[in-house]
């Protein structure tokens, strides 16, 4: 189809609109609400192009044949720069003083406003939650968190309510976060064009720690981190930083330096431990993986029947922690009320995780991939033009299973390598599984073990796990991740985010896995010494003890 | 199924939507509560707060203004002590401020338990008061 | 007054005998137009949902009459009921349908067992299988909105749809939908009834700073100060308004035709008009229009949501005095920017007041400015 754009005729696929095809063709129309994949709902006007002298929203409206749009003329300019104006509220100050840069803020200084005539009139309290905090103040009502919430997550937690400029997002009877149904995923913080929503920061009380010379501070880096870390410093999405996340980190001041990827390693040895005894016993099938605790909690609100399949393993993060707490402490002379254990995660869902009363949980603090980025930046160290270091080896040796964690399918492929071998006693030709690697929202396969036929699926957005629950007796074995992409694409994840970021995070982990010296979880040396020495084998009394926990009913 | 009948009538049983009603009507009706509240809350004649026996709604669009609704609302808020979206502290009355009634033919006119009272004097408020038990 | 006549279900009798397509001749040989405001010939709508393919079609009696200043429709519905029943029980016949929603505003609550009565009588005396429903609306003016509407039915907070899709393709629950007003299908009822329908007949809404309020049925076309006088006004008249939505005029002698109302930069919708005398100022009165749509906006698109508030303050700093000349610069730019990119015709119409005020009486905003 042919259009004009300013005059300049296009060539262009009639099945996109208007906004795609402009940023396609190299000119910048801005928009706040509208997201990727998702409905338009042409809420913030800011995408506004001129048809026919009348303006309409260029992310909602596909071209028609011989169309002219301008896409910069004054009547556009002044609806976009009133419109800016008119979202600016309490971003006036917020911004300057935090150095913002987020999409509304880099939008006033594109557009070139100097001056913004209207004052901030909202006076809405702070939510603060123990995992994702809202400050409605700085909210422009673009929608973009209600409808992840609802579409993408299938929680429904927030919604608009109230009329004309009262509306504003909130839970049900104007609760906080905290007393309703959510699952903490911080996916509204992805969301988020503004940073109205934000995690619960625990910068300050690791600062403490880190300052306490009676304290013995030991930091454990998730799969994901470093697959990411590096945005934060200008470097390119999917550069792997390892070496000097770990660098970094040593700089910080922290005492040791833990791989939470042990963790994982150590998560599939009692998981597929726990498969196979099922497959002896007939069941109860599916299992259901429980790293994710995001899919945790939405289990617990919506589909608490469902608690007889859930594995009773804790996440890696939550088995390192009490590991260190409880085997590495003793072992290295220190009081465990002496070592403080802080978890960096992509992860938002696992501020709430450590806080859970069952969970006895060894970690202290979790820390987002953005507050890691704060912390270091704090301490100016110069991220880039590090030299790369390398985890302490106490409890810092990981496989390629455990890296792959980070990534949708990850669990899952990390635990058939080591639960077919276990189980068969036999090796597996090819480690990688093609089928459940990527994107895709639902990724299914089988593989024969013993003459069964495991059937398996990973699921990643829980709209997506939804859909798979409805037919969940047809498979063995089922990953859920609350995230899209997994936890590469967690709430706690550098931002902004897209599909392209988010794949090139996923290939990271994955050339990670590749280049790994050891890529099964039961190869992992420490993983043998420490079942000889201290847990003496998978799901056995001890390891019950430590490594596994238990869920919870809870109401809507 | 229509939500804003099933709104109405636990706002008729109580005055005005509980949470408790929230809850109820929500699982009833398979939408989430987030959801059931907000739709609630956009609808100016559905309140969230318990309110007076009588509910005062007193039309200030522009036939009830330039016929002076504003010197009656005004001596109402003076009569019963209470500014708009608020109660009488003995629970009788409620006041709200509201948008055409479509009584522009009695201007100023306002609905006082769904009942329409129009041509509005001082004079008649105090007499519509008196009746109000 | 046409719209009172009694039709004894006569409109329908002869729907029956037309069939389909000589309904939709007829109303467009009639030239029966919408009521509402838009006036979009209602044979050529009824047609459009008509030819769609669909499993299922919805019909919608559009009763949320909100417009400030207009009380029409109320008015058909205590001295001619039936003929709306009527109407919508052709409207079915049409398009072959059993499902009909008559969405009343929750404000017109105290009607409603009356009109349940009526269309229960209505439907056992001509037998008729068609489910006419009555919806209450909660107060909200937006609801009006024809889209807006079909939010509110399907259980969602009232913010308007894009269009297109028109609702005569995708409308409620996605399917094809006449959606008229009230008066519209009396009109039809009358219109298939009688010989002599006059299609020209429209119900002035007419109110304010009258001394005889009231609906007056009257030809399309009648001189302002002609309609003004039958209110008897006490004092000398200013301007009027029409509603909130279509900005206001200096008092004259203009025949109130569309053509002669859009010139003038107003909209004369459904016929609603607001006398405004001397005694009243023009900033006061704008200002209270501006109240009504910070109350009633949406909320949905940045432009009305946030400039509705932000119009209101600068209205009220320039009625107490306290405004500057740059404020008035701002509160002109404010009004063309919301009318120019909301989402929908209540942001779109909500500044036509200040904007005609401003260009007819902007002495009296100049002489309160600082």
């Amino acid at each position: 189809m042919k259009i004009y754009l300013d005059d300049k005729e296009i060539e262009c696929d009639e099945n996109k609109t208007i906004l795609e095809i402009a940023r396609e063709n190299g000119l910048k129309i801005p928009s706040l609400c509208y997201q990727t994949g998702l409905k338009p709902e042409a809420r913030c006007r800011l995408c506004l192009v001129e048809v026919n002298n009348r303006l309409i929203p260029s992310c909602a409206t596909k071209p028609s044949e011989g169309m002219h749009i301008s896409t910069k003329n004054e009547k556009v300019l002044r609806a976009r720069r009133v419109n800016a104006e008119l979202l600016m509220g309490h971003h006036i100050d917020k911004c300057e003083i935090q150095n913002e840069k987020h999409d509304l803020c880099t939008l006033i200084s594109d557009i070139g406003i100097k001056e913004v005539r209207f004052d901030p009139k909202k006076e809405y309290q702070v939510d603060l939650g123990a995992a994702v905090v809202r400050d409605d103040n700085l909210c422009i009502n673009c929608g973009r968190c209600v409808q992840v919430c609802a579409d993408v997550q299938a929680t429904y937690a927030i919604d608009f309510a109230s009329r004309a400029h009262h509306e504003h997002v909130t839970p049900y009877c104007e609760k906080d976060l905290t007393e309703v149904a959510c699952i903490k995923c911080g996916q509204c913080i992805a969301a988020c064009p503004v940073r109205a929503i934000s995690e619960r920061e625990h910068l300050q009380d690791v600062l403490k720690a880190l300052k306490d010379k009676n304290k013995h501070v030991i930091v454990q880096t998730a799969p994901s981190i470093r697959a990411s870390l590096g945005e934060e410093f200008g470097m390119e999405p999917g550069s792997l930083v390892t070496g000097k996340m770990v660098a970094a980190l040593r700089k910080c001041g922290f005492d040791k330096i833990f791989d939470t990827n042990l963790g994982a390693d150590i998560t599939i040895m009692e998981e597929a431990s726990e498969l196979l005894e099922r497959v002896k016993k007939g069941g109860p099938f599916p299992m259901i993986t429980t790293c994710c605790p995001a899919w945790i909690k939405f289990m617990e609100h919506f589909y608490h029947k469902y608690i007889p399949h859930m594995s009773s393993c804790k996440s890696p993060h939550e088995m390192l922690g009490t590991l260190t707490k409880k085997y590495y402490a003793p072992k290295a002379n220190f009081k465990e009320k002496d070592v403080v254990v802080v978890s960096i995660m992509p992860c938002t869902a696992k501020k709430f995780e450590s806080t859970r009363p069952e969970m006895d949980s060894g970690v202290d603090f979790v820390l987002t991939t953005r507050e890691a980025a704060r912390l270091i930046k704090h301490f100016k160290i110069d991220f880039v033009n590090l030299e790369d270091e390398d985890f302490d080896a106490a409890l810092g040796i990981s496989t390629g299973a455990a890296t792959i964690f980070g990534a949708t399918g990850g669990v899952m492929e990390a635990a058939l390598r080591t639960g077919y071998e276990l189980a068969t006693g036999k090796k597996l030709g090819k480690i990688e599984f093609d089928q459940l690697r990527g994107l895709k929202g639902i990724k299914e396969g089988s593989i024969i073990i013993n003459g069964l036929e495991v059937k398996f699926v990973a699921a990643n957005g829980l709209h997506n796990a939804k859909e798979i629950l409805k037919n969940k007796d047809k498979y063995h074995f089922i990953e859920i991740m609350a995230c899209p992409g997994g936890c590469i694409g967690g709430g706690g994840q550098p931002l902004p985010v897209n599909e392209e970021i988010k794949q090139k995070r996923m290939n990271a982990l994955y050339t990670d896995d590749a280049n790994l010296k050891y890529r099964k979880s039961h190869e992992n040396p420490i993983v043998k010494h420490l079942y000889d020495e201290f847990l003496d084998k998978p799901l056995s009394e001890k390891a019950h003890e430590l490594l596994h926990t238990c869920y919870f009913e809870r109401g809507l | 199924m229509f939500l804003l009948d099933k709104l109405r009538k636990a706002q008729d049983k109580d005055g005005f939507i509980s949470e408790r009603e929230f809850k109820r009507i929500s699982k009833e009706t398979g939408i989430p509560l987030a959801k059931v509240y907000g739709t609630a809350t956009f609808y100016s004649m559905f309140h969230t707060k318990p309110q007076g026996k009588y509910i005062i709604e007193i039309c200030n669009s522009p036939s009830c203004y330039v016929n002076g609704s504003l010197n009656i609302i005004k001596f109402i808020e003076k009569e019963l002590g209470i500014k708009s979206n608020q109660t009488t502290k003995d629970g009788k009355f409620s006041l709200h401020i509201c948008s055409c009634i479509g009584c522009c033919d009695q201007a100023p006119a306002m609905l006082l338990n769904k009942k329409v009272h129009g041509n509005l004097t001082k004079t008649k408020i105090k007499e519509i008061f008196k009746q109000c038990k | 007054m046409q719209i009172i006549k009694k039709t004894n279900l006569k409109g329908y009798k002869k729907a029956l005998e037309l069939g389909p397509g000589g309904i939709i001749d007829l109303l467009l040989r009639k030239n029966v137009t919408g009521r509402g405001g838009a006036g979009f010939p209602t044979g050529k709508k009824w047609e459009m949902v008509y030819q769609a393919k669909a499993d299922k079609k919805y019909i919608i009696c559009n009763a949320d009459e909100g417009e400030p200043g207009t009380f029409k429709d109320k008015f058909i519905f205590l001295n001619n009921p039936e003929a709306v029943i009527e109407g919508i029980l052709i409207a079915a016949h049409t398009i072959k349908t059993k499902n009909a929603i008559i969405y009343l505003r929750g404000e017109y609550e105290y009607l409603k067992d009356k009109i349940q009565g009526v269309i229960n009588r209505v439907c056992k005396k001509l037998n008729s299988k068609v489910k006419i429903e009555i919806y209450l609306g909660a107060g909200a003016y937006v609801c009006g909105d024809e889209t807006a509407i079909m939010e509110s039915i399907e259980n969602q907070r009232g913010h308007p749809r894009f269009k297109p899709p028109y609702p005569t393709i995708e409308g409620l629950y996605g399917k094809p939908t006449i959606i008229n007003n009230v008066e519209t299908f009396a009109n039809v009822s009358l219109a298939l009834a009688f010989d002599d329908y006059d299609s020209t007949l429209r119900l002035y809404s007419l109110s304010g700073n009258v001394s005889s309020p009231g609906i007056y049925e009257l030809h399309y076309g009648i001189k302002m100060s002609d309609l003004v006088k039958l209110g008897k006004p006490k004092n000398k008249v200013k301007a009027i308004f029409f509603g909130c939505f279509g900005g206001c005029l200096p008092y004259s002698e203009l025949p109130l035709t569309n053509e002669n109302v859009c010139g003038q930069d107003c909209m004369l919708g459904a016929n609603t008009i607001i006398v405004v005398d001397e005694k009243q100022s023009m900033v006061d009165v704008t200002t209270n229009i501006a109240k009504f749509y910070e109350f009633e906006s949406c909320g949905k698109c940045t432009p009305c949501r946030e400039g509705s508030m932000r119009v209101l303050a600068l209205l009220q700093n320039i009625s107490l005095g306290e405004a500057t000349k740059k404020d008035f610069e701002t509160l002109k730019e404010l009004t063309e920017v919301i009318k120019e990119s909301s989402f929908c015709g209540l942001g779109q119409t909500s500044m036509n007041h200040i904007i005609t005020a401003i260009k007819y009486f902007e002495k009296e905003f100049l002489d309160k400015l600082k």
